[in-house]
C-alpha cells in the first residue's frame, strides 16, 4: 500500500505567498497574451506556465511516497489451565469442573486444542498456586489437586515475558484466593477468560468470616460475627449451632431467603473461666452441598481478667492504707475492694449504730464465697485476732495454694506481732515466723536491692539497671520494721540502717502452691511517695512498686517466668513450626537448665508432646510440625530442680494460606472483569467453540494485530523525474510561443 | 497519756495494791510508750497573725479519736512550717487563726500545692468566724495562690467526707457561721476541706478538762458535731474516698434512710 506524504521545508505561510505570486503572475501574463493572441491561445499557454508554477510550488512542500508491506503472523497464546482444588467440585452433570475443560478441548475431530495450536504460538500451562508448563498431548492427564488459585499473581507472571502481541487464555472457574484475591490491577496484555463451572446449579451451605477476638475477659460478654452463605439453598431454614467445646451455647435459626444468600450473624458470650477456651460454629451440612468442610468453624479464646480484684483489709486507718489505695485506684487495670477496721471491739462509740458508717464485715461471705474471685489479697497491718477465728485464715492459705496472690504488709498487727505464726499462714508466707519477732518503731533504715532485687520485675522502677538502683536510692528512709526469723523465699530489698549495705530482709517474694506470696516488713513505705515528694522527687516509684506487685503476684502474663514468646501468623499443616521458650529463675535471671514441658494440645484434645532444646541460657527452642488444619495450644511449663518455676501457654490457628476448600461457587464476574480491564473477552465454557474463538481473535486483531509491516519511503522532488516534468511543460510553452509568434 | 493508757493505769495499779497484778503488765506499760503511731496532728505555724489561736484544742479531739476509733494517735501535736523539712512526715495538717497573716512565700506556695496534690490534707478553721476578714480573707488569698483555677464548693452531705465514720448530718463548731464546710477539690479527693466556725473553739478544754469555750446557739450538741466532723475529717485523710467504694453504699443508704 503506498501512501503520499510531505515533508516540508518551507513555513505553509511562505508557501501560501509564492502561490500567490504565482497566481497574480499567471493572471498577468493571461491578461498580456489575451491582447496579443487573442483568448483562444491566452488559455492554453497561460495552462502550462499554471501547471509548471503549481508543480513547482507542490515540490516546495518535500512530497514523498510511503510504500507499506504488511505480513500476518501467528499471535503468542499462554493457555493457562486453572489445577486447583476448586476445579474438582462437581457441576451439575456430575462431571467435575476441570473434566469438563478437558473434555472441551480435546474432543472432536478437530479438537479445539488443535486449532489453537495451528493459528497461535501456543504454550500450555496448568496453575493453581504456580504456573507449570505442560504439553498440549498432556491435557486429559491435568488433576485438579492444587491447594490454591494464585490467579491474579499468575497472571501477571504469564504475561511478563509472553512477547509482542501476546495473548492470554485462561481457562478457570474465577475461585482466586492468592495475595491479589479479587483481580487487582489489570494484566497488561488481553486476557481471554473462559468461566468453567455453573454457578446455577451450586448448592453450598458455608459459614464465612468468623471474626471472633484473640482474649476475652471473664465476666465480660464478647462477640463473633460471622457470615452465613447458602447457594441453592432458598426456602429452607437451618439451625446455627454456637459451641463451647462440646457444649452447646446458643442456637439461632437462619433463615435462607434467596439463592445467592448472605447474612450477618452475631452471636455473644460470657466467660466465666479464665484460660484458653475452645469454640465452634456449625451448620447442617444439607443435601447436595458441593463442600461440607466449611459448615464448620472453630476457634480458641484467650479468656482473661477484666481487671486484677485486690482486696485489702487494713487493721485501721494509717497513712500505709491511703497511699496504697492511691496506688490501686489510679492503676485503671485494677479493681479495689478494701476494709478497713474503723473501730476495734475495745473503742466506745458516742451515738447509735445507726448514725455509724460502719459495716459489718462480712468474713463468711469472704472467707468462704468470695475469696476465690479475688486475684490478690493485701493483709495490711491486719490482725485476725479481734475480728475471727483463725481458721478462717485456712481459706486464705487455701486461696494461695490454688494460685491466688498474698501479701502481707508491716505494722504493729503484722507477722509476728498478729498472731500469724500460729495460723495456717506460718507455712504460706515467704518469710519464717516464730511469734517472737517484734514490731520496731524509730528505726531508719533504707530498701536496698538485693542481687535477686536488681533483676527482679516488681523492683525494676526503670528499665536500666543502673538508673534502677539510683531510684532506690533516692527513696526516703523507713521509720518502721517488722523483725522475722529469717526469709524463706527471694530477698529483694534489704532494710539497711544509714550508712549500712545490706540488713535484716524488707521484701521478700515466694511461692505457695500455685500461687505467690509477699511480705514486705513495714508499714511506712508510703514515704516512698509523699516524702518522695517533699524531697522533690516523683511519687511513681511507690506507684509502681505498689503496681508490679499487684501484677506479679495475679501472674500476669507480663511478669511469668516462663514466656513462650508470641505466636503470630497462621501455620500451615506438615510445614515446621518453631517456638521459642523463655525460662527466668525466680530472680528473674536466665534458668539455664530448666526442665521444661512443652505440650501442644489440637482440636480435639490430642496433647502432642514436644522436645525442647536450650540454646542459649534460658532460651529453649521446640519444633512442631502439625499434620491438619486446626485451632492448637501449646503449653509450656518448667520447673528447676524439682521446683515449678511457672508456666505459659499461646494459642495458634494451622491452616493452609489458600482457602481453596471454602468457597466453591464460580465466579465468573471476576474473570469477566479481569477480560475487561485487560480488553480481552470473556467466553463461558460452554460457548468455547471454533466461532467463538474467531471471535476473539478477530478482537485480538482489532487490538493489537499480529503482523509485520514494512515500509518504504520515496522522495517524490529534487528527482531526475520531477524535473523533466517541469522541461517538458516549459518547453511545451515554449513551442507554442515559436508556433505563434511570440518568440 | 491518752484517757485509754490513764485508765489502764489506774486499773493495773489497783490490782497491784492487791499483789494480783502479773509481771508481765509492767513489760506492757514499757510497750504501751513504745506504742505504734499511726496519726500525728500537725499544725501549721506560719508568719503574722496568731496560728495558734487555741493551744489545747488538739488533745481533747486526740483522745476522742483513739477512744472512738481504730486510729493510734500521737497525743501530742506537730508544729510545722512549711519550710520545715519534716513537713512530708505530717500528711495531715491543720491551719488555724483569727487575724490576717502574711502571704506566703513563692516557695511555701509551692510546698503546699505539691503537699496538697501528692496525697496531703489540709483542715483549716477560722477561729474568729468573720468571712471577709482576718483569717478567712488571708486563707482565700493563700488558697487561691496555691489553686489558681481552683475555688471553693460548698461540701455536699453526701460527701466520703461527711461519712468517713460518723454520718454527719449536721455541722458543729464554737460558733455557727455556715452550716456547710467548704473545700478545694482536686481530682476524686477533696484536699482542703475549711470551716469558719471555730472547730477548734469546741474542742479546746483547759488543764483541769473544763471546755474553754461555749458553743453558741447549739451548746453540747454542736460541740459534740464539731468533735464528730474533727474525726471525720482525720479518717478521711486517711482513707480518702473509702466510704464511697460500692460496697459501704447500701448500708450507709439504709442508715440513712431511717
Amino acid at each position: 500500500m503506498d501512501r503520499l506524504y510531505f515533508v516540508g521545508g518551507l513555513s505553509w505561510w511562505v508557501i501560501g505567498l509564492i502561490a500567490l505570486g504565482a497566481l497574480a503572475m499567471i493572471a498577468y501574463q493571461f491578461i498580456g497574451l489575451r491582447r496579443r493572441l487573442g483568448v483562444r491561445r491566452a488559455i492554453p499557454l497561460t495552462a502550462l506556465r499554471a501547471i509548471v508554477y503549481a508543480l513547482l510550488v507542490f515540490f516546495l512542500l518535500s512530497p514523498g511516497l510511503v510504500q507499506t508491506r504488511v505480513t500476518k503472523l501467528r499471535r503468542p497464546l499462554n493457555l493457562l489451565i486453572d489445577t486447583s482444588k476448586s476445579m474438582s467440585l462437581p457441576g451439575p452433570s456430575g462431571k467435575s469442573r476441570l473434566d469438563t475443560v478437558k473434555e472441551k478441548l480435546t474432543a472432536g475431530d478437530d479438537p479445539l486444542i488443535r486449532r489453537l495450536e495451528r493459528d497461535y504460538d501456543l504454550r500450555v500451562y496448568q496453575f493453581n498456586t504456580a504456573l507449570a508448563p505442560v504439553a498440549p498431548s498432556a491435557i486429559a492427564q491435568l488433576e485438579a489437586t492444587g491447594k490454591g488459585t494464585r490467579l491474579a499473581e499468575l497472571l501477571t507472571e504469564a504475561g511478563r515475558d509472553a512477547g509482542a502481541n501476546a495473548a492470554i487464555m485462561v481457562v478457570s472457574d474465577g475461585i482466586a484466593n492468592g495475595e491479589g484475591r479479587t483481580g487487582g490491577a489489570a494484566p497488561q496484555i488481553p486476557v481471554i477468560a473462559v468461566g468453567a463451572g455453573d454457578s446455577k446449579g451450586y448448592v453450598d451451605l458455608r459459614l464465612a468470616d468468623v471474626t471472633a477476638p484473640e482474649f476475652g475477659f471473664r465476666g465480660r460478654e464478647f462477640k463473633v460475627d460471622l457470615i452465613v452463605q447458602a447457594y441453592g439453598l432458598a426456602g429452607k431454614t437451618v439451625p446455627l449451632y454456637f459451641n463451647r467445646g462440646k457444649s452447646l451455647i446458643a442456637t439461632k435459626d437462619v433463615k435462607i431467603d434467596g439463592d445467592a444468600f448472605e447474612q450477618r450473624v452475631t452471636l455473644s458470650y460470657m466467660p466465666k473461666e479464665i484460660g484458653a477456651q475452645s469454640f465452634s460454629v456449625n451448620v447442617p451440612v444439607q443435601p447436595g452441598e458441593a463442600i461440607a468442610d466449611n459448615n464448620h468453624k472453630e476457634f480458641k479464646v484467650e479468656v482473661r481478667r477484666d481487671k486484677l480484684r485486690v482486696l485489702t483489709l487494713s487493721g485501721s486507718p494509717a497513712w500505709n492504707y491511703r497511699f496504697l489505695r492511691m496506688a490501686l485506684k489510679q492503676d485503671p487495670f485494677i479493681d479495689l475492694v478494701s476494709f478497713v477496721f474503723l473501730r476495734t471491739p475495745t473503742d466506745v462509740v458516742d451515738v447509735p449504730d445507726n448514725q455509724l458508717s460502719l459495716i459489718p464485715f462480712p468474713i463468711d461471705e469472704i472467707f468462704l464465697e468470695e475469696i476465690k474471685n479475688f486475684d490478690v489479697v493485701f493483709l495490711d497491718d491486719f490482725s485476725y485476732r479481734s475480728y475471727f477465728n483463725v481458721m478462717y485464715l485456712d481459706r486464705v492459705r487455701d486461696f494461695v495454694r490454688d494460685g491466688g496472690g498474698l501479701a502481707m504488709l508491716g505494722g504493729a498487727r503484722s507477722f509476728d506481732s498478729g498472731g500469724y505464726a500460729d495460723s495456717a499462714l506460718r507455712d504460706v508466707l515467704p518469710v519464717e515466723l516464730d511469734g517472737k519477732g517484734r514490731y520496731q518503731m524509730d528505726t531508719r533504715a533504707r530498701g536496698v536491692l538485693t542481687a535477686s532485687g536488681k533483676a527482679h520485675p516488681i523492683t525494676r522502677l526503670v528499665p536500666d539497671a543502673q538508673a534502677n538502683e539510683d531510684a532506690w536510692k533516692k527513696l526516703p528512709p523507713l521509720k518502721s520494721l517488722n523483725q522475722i526469723l529469717r526469709a524463706r523465699g527471694e530477698t529483694l530489698l534489704q532494710a539497711a540502717p544509714e550508712g549500712a549495705s545490706g540488713g535484716q530482709p524488707l521484701l521478700t517474694v515466694g511461692r505457695y502452691g500455685k500461687g505467690r506470696t509477699l511480705a514486705l516488713m513495714s508499714d511506712d513505705i508510703w514515704r516512698w511517695s509523699f516524702g518522695a515528694v517533699g524531697a522533690k522527687e516523683s511519687p511513681q516509684s511507690h506507684l509502681k512498686l505498689i503496681r508490679h506487685a499487684v501484677r506479679w503476684l495475679a501472674q500476669e502474663p507480663m511478669f511469668e517466668q516462663v514466656q513462650i514468646q508470641p505466636v503470630s501468623g497462621v501455620r500451615a499443616p506438615a510445614e515446621k513450626s518453631e517456638f521459642i521458650i523463655q525460662v527466668l529463675n525466680d530472680d528473674y535471671t536466665p534458668a539455664a537448665h530448666a526442665n521444661l514441658k512443652v505440650e501442644v494440645i489440637g482440636n480435639e484434645g490430642e496433647q502432642i508432646r514436644l522436645e525442647a532444646v536450650e540454646q542459649a541460657a534460658g532460651e529453649y527452642r521446640a519444633e512442631f510440625t502439625p499434620a491438619k488444619e486446626g485451632a492448637y495450644r501449646i503449653e509450656a511449663q518448667a520447673d528447676l530442680g524439682g521446683k515449678a518455676i511457672g508456666r505459659d501457654n499461646k494459642n495458634f490457628t494451622v491452616a493452609f494460606p489458600y482457602a481453596e476448600a471454602e468457597d466453591g461457587r464460580p465466579r465468573p464476574e471476576l474473570l469477566k472483569d479481569i477480560a475487561e480491564k485487560s480488553k480481552g473477552d470473556f467466553i463461558p465454557l460452554a460457548e468455547l467453540n471454533a466461532a467463538s474463538l474467531a471471535r476473539a481473535a478477530e478482537k485480538l486483531d482489532r487490538l493489537a494485530p499480529a503482523e509485520i509491516v514494512e515500509r518504504r519511503e520515496i522522495p517524490l522532488w529534487g528527482t531526475l523525474t520531477t524535473f523533466s516534468i517541469i522541461l517538458v511543460f516549459l518547453s511545451l510553452e515554449w513551442w507554442f510561443r515559436r508556433k505563434w509568434g511570440l518568440i | 497519756m491518752d484517757r485509754r493508757a490513764f485508765l489502764r493505769l489506774v486499773s493495773y495499779g489497783c490490782l497491784a495494791a492487791a499483789g494480783l497484778a502479773p509481771r508481765s503488765i509492767f513489760a506492757a506499760q514499757g510497750q504501751e510508750r513504745q506504742r505504734p503511731i499511726q496519726f500525728t496532728f500537725a499544725q501549721l505555724k506560719y508568719r503574722g497573725g496568731d496560728w495558734n489561736p487555741h493551744a489545747l484544742a488538739v488533745g481533747p479531739l486526740l483522745e476522742e479519736l483513739m477512744q472512738r476509733t481504730s486510729v493510734e494517735a500521737a497525743t501530742t501535736r506537730r508544729e510545722v512550717a512549711l519550710n520545715d523539712p519534716e513537713l512530708f512526715s505530717y500528711p495531715f495538717l491543720y491551719i488555724s487563726g483569727k487575724y490576717d497573716f502574711e502571704p506566703f512565700t513563692g516557695e511555701e506556695v509551692d510546698t503546699l500545692r505539691r503537699f496538697l496534690s501528692y496525697g496531703g490534707f489540709l483542715l483549716a478553721d477560722d477561729a474568729l468566724g468573720q468571712p471577709g476578714y482576718g483569717f478567712d480573707q488571708s486563707f482565700r488569698r493563700e488558697i487561691k495562690r496555691i489553686f489558681p483555677d481552683k475555688d471553693f464548693t460548698r461540701i455536699p452531705a453526701g460527701h466520703p467526707a461527711m461519712r468517713s465514720f460518723y454520718l454527719l448530718r449536721k455541722i458543729g463548731g464554737a460558733r455557727m457561721v455556715h452550716p456547710y464546710v467548704e473545700g478545694i477539690n482536686v481530682g476524686p479527693s477533696t484536699p482542703v476541706m475549711y470551716c469558719q466556725n471555730d472547730l477548734g473553739g469546741a474542742w479546746e478544754k483547759d488543764q483541769l478538762g473544763n471546755w474553754v469555750n461555749q458553743c453558741t446557739p447549739g451548746g453540747e450538741e454542736q460541740r459534740r458535731d464539731a468533735f464528730h466532723l474533727g474525726i471525720n475529717l482525720i479518717l478521711y485523710a486517711m482513707t480518702e474516698n473509702y466510704k464511697d467504694d460500692l460496697i459501704h453504699v447500701p448500708f450507709i443508704r439504709r442508715r440513712l434512710a431511717r
